[in-house]
């Protein structure tokens, strides 16, 4: 069995150096990766591939939750422990573990609407100044909206079972930084920083 | 001549994302096999959480350690296992705690004869343990507590069971483990409607029967259908 945090960290690195590349503190890095890739010099370019990574991040994580919620439903245990971490007893837990109007596995949610955004994120990647990409990267930011609501309520549930299911959380914290990457994408729209011109300084002071 | 491209990049990208989800997709259908978790026949039944009592202390409970995961269909060295789902205030639980414990000292092979089938002779069978999950219904005058649930199972102390000594109850104390199930979490994860409620689990935690389902056959009866002879 593959040591569970070693997975947890495989999640943190995208969705961290995703939230890096989308912040100020990805300026340095992006110069430091422009060398093998040049685009990355680019203000918008740099916050779009942070922002793919983050949502493929999520993706993936969602398609781990899912595994493990089967996996669970054929009596094995995956990541059950006697600590507050314990996913097995979160996406185990047959009254909580899927959603209460169309009684799917929140994996399976979590897969569509990461999928959905991977979908908008990589569109806008590769035609940035379309008509329809400001459009797009509203949708995203709205999606991700909606997704806080949804977070809670799982969060409540984990106060209820007095468990954390870490993957879950990784999902969240990436639904999280997207909803931060749209948000900055359109601020970036606004102030005219978004096109392919060298421009290294955002104005994160605004 | 004017081409639109914008249109190209979304498609595109469309299927490499619908072609990904369903990698994904076919990835879970290869390397899994759900079943869904539930109370229903053929569902795997939840685990059953809290402490326990077993006639001497209260200990943490663990389902896990009553299943059989590797076990196979028609196997009878696997323990099967009856969930009965309680509230000692229920009137309809007191009638029934001889019934449930004559089955228990029978089916879990503590007794070689059935006290109210006489013509049956010892079990052949597989193992088939007992737990009760006592609950505390909704309902005034349902207050119980761990004194309670022990007065229920020993058949002792001076608790009040459904308006009686719960010293007083018909049959003998109980052999098997009670469950705190006052916040009415088991219950509620199981969805039982009501109280009492009989659920016979298959050794790997598959629910194979229950009484919800089948209201016109007792425990007794879906045992001896159910179970593998050996």
């Amino acid at each position: 069995m593959v040591n569970q945090n070693l997975l947890l960290l495989a999640y943190i690195v995208p969705i961290g150096l995703g939230t890096l590349l989308m912040t100020k503190a990805g300026q340095g890095l992006g110069k430091t990766l422009s060398g093998r890739q040049p685009l990355l010099k680019h203000a918008r370019r740099r916050h779009m591939f942070g922002l793919n990574l983050v949502v493929l991040a999520g993706f993936v994580v969602s398609v781990h939750t899912l595994w493990i919620s089967n996996k669970i439903s054929e009596g094995g245990n995956v990541c059950s422990s006697a600590t507050v971490f314990s996913c097995d007893d979160v996406l185990g837990n047959a009254q909580y573990n899927t959603d209460p109007v169309f009684g799917l596995p929140w994996g399976m949610i979590g897969m569509v609407a990461f999928g959905a955004l991977m979908f908008i994120t990589n569109s806008v990647s590769k035609e940035p100044d379309a008509l329809w990409a400001e459009k797009y990267l509203n949708y995203g930011k709205y999606m991700t909206l909606v997704g806080v609501p949804i977070i809670a309520l799982l969060i409540s549930y984990e106060v209820a079972m007095e468990k954390i299911c870490q993957f879950c959380t990784m999902a969240h914290i990436a639904n999280m930084v997207c909803l931060f990457g749209f948000w900055r994408a359109g601020k970036m729209i606004e102030e005219g920083q978004w096109n392919d011109d060298e421009a290294q300084g955002i104005n994160w002071k605004e | 001549m004017k081409t639109n491209t914008e249109a190209d990049v979304r498609t595109d990208t469309g299927i490499k994302v619908m072609a990904l989800f369903f990698v994904a997709i076919i990835f879970l259908a290869l390397t899994t096999d759900p079943i869904k978790t539930g109370t229903k026949e053929g569902d795997r039944a939840p685990m059953l959480e809290g402490k326990a009592y077993n006639g001497s202390s209260w200990y943490e409970f663990d389902m896990s350690d009553y299943l059989t995961q590797n076990w196979t269909a028609g196997d009878a060295e696997g323990q099967w296992l009856v969930v009965e789902f309680m509230d000692t205030d229920c009137p309809f639980c007191v009638r029934s705690a001889d019934d449930v414990g004559y089955d228990a000292e029978y089916f879990m092979k503590l007794r070689p004869s059935h006290a109210t089938n006489p013509g049956m002779g010892p079990w052949d069978g597989p193992v088939v343990n007992f737990i009760a999950s006592a609950t505390e219904l909704d309902i005034p005058g349902h207050e119980t507590s761990r004194d309670e649930i022990e007065a229920f199972r020993d058949k002792s102390g001076d608790e009040v069971c459904a308006d009686s000594a719960c010293a007083e109850r018909a049959g003998q104390s109980h052999r098997f483990v009670y469950i705190d199930d006052i916040d009415q979490d088991n219950m509620k994860e199981w969805k039982v409607p009501g109280t009492p409620a009989y659920f016979l689990i298959q050794p790997d935690g598959i629910v194979a029967w229950t009484s919800t389902e089948n209201s016109q056959e007792t425990v007794f009866e879906a045992i001896m259908r159910i179970t593998p002879e050996a």
